[in-house]
């Protein structure tokens, strides 16, 4: 469907190629880099790695793979991450459901306990699994929670600056996305303290062409105050496998789906 | 003994090139632990309550018909001078229909929504291990046992049936001493540890406990029944002279959710001493209901509080228990995330004022690697009284470290 809507515009652009492109609105750049980040397909699967390195260049590695459902694009999502790596973690499970007008609900499965614990932390700044990108950076930043200014395009990126609407709920003044004009990904984020510094940034890498959906595979996030940063790369992306509802409950938590799973 | 320590957590240092080198088709951990108490206790010389070193091996087979799931622990426990292994799972995970999942073997078994507090959890647990300095892992014992978890649209059924009754690894004066009120005098180490009878291992001494579970809005609800045995040996046989485990019937519910920016959950247990219904009978525990309420919620980044208030009321009082008819407990626990979220420190205190009794369990955490964990971590016992729950272990409060390789 979205395949067929993507042909559908490159249509319309053969159709008309002399007539000059009605600007975008910063709404709809917003929304449009939102979907391409988060929402891409009905559903996603993918294997995750992370190699952490702290300021000393010692590093640490997190293997995860992760199943997303959108509950409506742009809107509910549920994830799923089991753990493979470190050992330490190995088969623990963690899922969230991610919700529009309230906190997300998380939880974590300790199979060695058998327990399904909730999860009471409802900070989406803090790191993810020890890494240096933060809750917020995997599931998405909700678009409500700043306001967007178009500051620059160029001919590749349309350059936005966000200040939050709560600035008390965050660590940043303000961030700058880039986003590329092609694909609508973020292809750079800089995030800048009270004092005007960038203290922190998020590159990407790579993108590559995953079911006719432009992809994310190797990302960068740096702490430039520690000099610490994680690189996570994806790999085994596969879109629209029809993962049901049901894999995102205490069912599966239990009894993790292994088709999607096994390496 | 100490050698074999030693030799054990060299093998740790070893492994992990060994491991990572032949790429081992199962996974696992080294692990060399230690702990002594730090008081003084008249029961016994000793003080070391924790010495061991234990290798666990982990293996996951699945095909789409099944998994198979094996887990033991290979352990040298230099307090008990033996050699055992605990085996911790062994089991076949089926899906027979699409809405039906079947487990069929060893297994740990949880449910509940009590932090460290157990009502309607009535599946074995290990006390001992818990006061020890052990991961909190081996505070669940496993048990031989068949689930089955029915899926329907609004209602998950859960039951579970164990054959053959598994009690408690409850305190027997073997390592931690506790205080005896029949004989008004601390039993210990040197003294001969408790030696209940066991139910007789007939179809009808089984143990059956289910749990019918749904959603109601965003809450998590769900109804729990159990018909078993308590699993420590509260009841005495005073013809014969010794303990054993009387009956037990539960019924419970409990809620579970998202409120005020946290966690809140509530539970309920009603638990029915079906050896002494009537509450007259003064060997055998009268029935009970215990209720919890507990809240958690983020102080800052990367950092918890949770917080606890538990009702135990004895029915039928005046009882010829040593207990009062109410029992409050308060918990709280702080859990925060330091160094990249590599330093973990916890804190878990109880506290009950009706009985002047308390208990905190300091844990410290870091990960030198992704590989090795250290902990350290203590278990002291402030109660007032002797003859209260934690009061009863004083002299056993102690400090422990280990060290875990996992690969």
């Amino acid at each position: 469907m979205r395949k067929f809507a993507i042909a559908l515009a490159g249509l319309a652009l053969l159709a008309w190629p002399a007539g000059p492109a009605r600007a975008l609105t910063v709404d709809e750049i917003v929304n449009k880099a939102n979907l391409a980040s988060y929402y891409a397909g009905d559903d996603g699967v993918a294997r995750a790695r992370m190699v952490i390195t702290d300021q000393q260049g010692r590093t640490r590695e997190r293997v995860f793979t992760i199943l997303r459902k959108d509950v409506e694009d742009g809107g509910r999502q549920y994830y799923y991450v089991y753990f493979h790596k470190p050992g330490d973690v190995r088969k623990m499970v963690f899922m969230v459901h991610k919700n529009m007008d309230r906190d997300d609900d998380r939880w974590l499965y300790l199979p060695a306990l058998d327990l399904v614990k909730r999860i009471a932390a409802s900070d989406k700044r803090t790191s993810f699994v020890g890494s240096h990108f933060f809750y917020e950076d995997v599931s998405g930043r909700s678009i409500g929670e700043d306001t967007h200014e178009l500051k620059e395009e160029t001919a590749e990126h349309y350059v936005l600056e966000n200040v939050p609407k709560d600035p008390s709920t965050v660590e940043f003044a303000s961030y700058t996305l880039w986003i590329d004009k092609k694909t609508f990904l973020p292809v750079k984020a800089e995030y800048v303290d009270g004092r005007g510094k960038v203290y922190r940034r998020m590159t990407v890498e790579k993108i590559e062409d995953v079911d006719g959906f432009p992809t994310v595979t190797r990302a960068r996030m740096e702490d430039l105050n520690t000099g610490g940063y994680t690189v996570m790369t994806f790999e085994k992306i596969r879109y629209n496998q029809g993962l049901s509802d049901k894999i995102f409950t205490e069912r599966y938590l239990r009894k993790p789906p292994r088709k999607y799973i096994r390496r | 003994m100490r050698r074999s320590l030693v030799a054990l957590t060299l093998a740790a240092l070893w492994l992990p090139s060994a491991a990572r080198a032949a790429d081992l088709p199962f996974h696992g951990f080294v692990e060399a632990a230690a702990g002594a108490r730090v008081v003084n206790d008249d029961t016994t010389d000793d003080d070391f309550l924790l010495e061991e070193a234990r290798f666990q091996v982990d293996i996951l087979a699945d095909t789409d018909a099944a998994t198979l799931q094996f887990r033991a622990d290979f352990l040298h426990d230099g307090v008990e001078e033996d050699s055992l292994v605990d085996v911790r799972e062994a089991n076949v995970a089926l899906t027979p229909l699409d809405s039906l999942d079947l487990k069929v073997g060893r297994q740990v078994l949880t449910w509940g929504t009590g932090d460290l507090i157990f009502l309607n959890d009535l599946f074995p647990k290990d006390w001992q291990s818990f006061f020890i300095g052990r991961d909190d892992e081996y505070l669940k014992k496993p048990s031989d046992a068949v689930r089955g978890t029915w899926f329907g649209d609004w209602l998950t059924v859960d039951v579970a049936w164990m054959p053959v009754f598994e009690a408690d690894g409850y305190i027997s004066g073997e390592r931690i001493s506790y205080w005896n009120p029949l004989a008004d005098r601390r039993f210990g180490p040197d003294d001969p540890a408790i030696d209940p009878d066991e139910p007789a291992k007939s179809w009808g001494n089984g143990t059956l406990a289910a749990r019918l579970s749904g959603s109601v809005g965003q809450w998590e609800t769900e109804l729990y029944g159990f018909r078993g045995h308590w699993g420590q040996p509260k009841g005495f046989d005073p013809d014969r002279g010794t303990a054993y485990f009387p009956r037990l019937e539960a019924w419970g519910a409990s809620v579970r959710g998202s409120a005020l920016g946290g966690v809140a959950n509530a539970e309920f247990s009603w638990y029915r001493s079906l050896d002494d219904l009537d509450g007259d009978d003064p060997t055998v525990p009268n029935s009970q209901v215990r209720a919890l309420a507990g809240f958690g919620h983020e102080l800052a980044r990367d950092q918890t509080l949770a917080v606890q208030a538990y009702l135990e009321r004895t029915l039928d009082y005046p009882d010829a228990g040593f207990t009062d008819q109410n029992r409050w407990w308060l918990t709280a626990r702080y859990t925060g995330l330091f160094l990249q979220q590599n330093l973990t420190l916890s804190l878990f205190g109880f506290y009950s004022p009706t009985e002047d009794d308390a208990y905190l369990r300091p844990v410290a955490s870091y990960k030198v690697s992704d590989e090795v964990l250290v902990t350290v971590g203590g278990n002291v016992f402030l109660g007032a009284h002797d003859d209260t729950f934690f009061g009863q272990f004083s002299d056993n409060t102690n400090v422990y470290g280990r060290v875990r390789y996992s690969f």
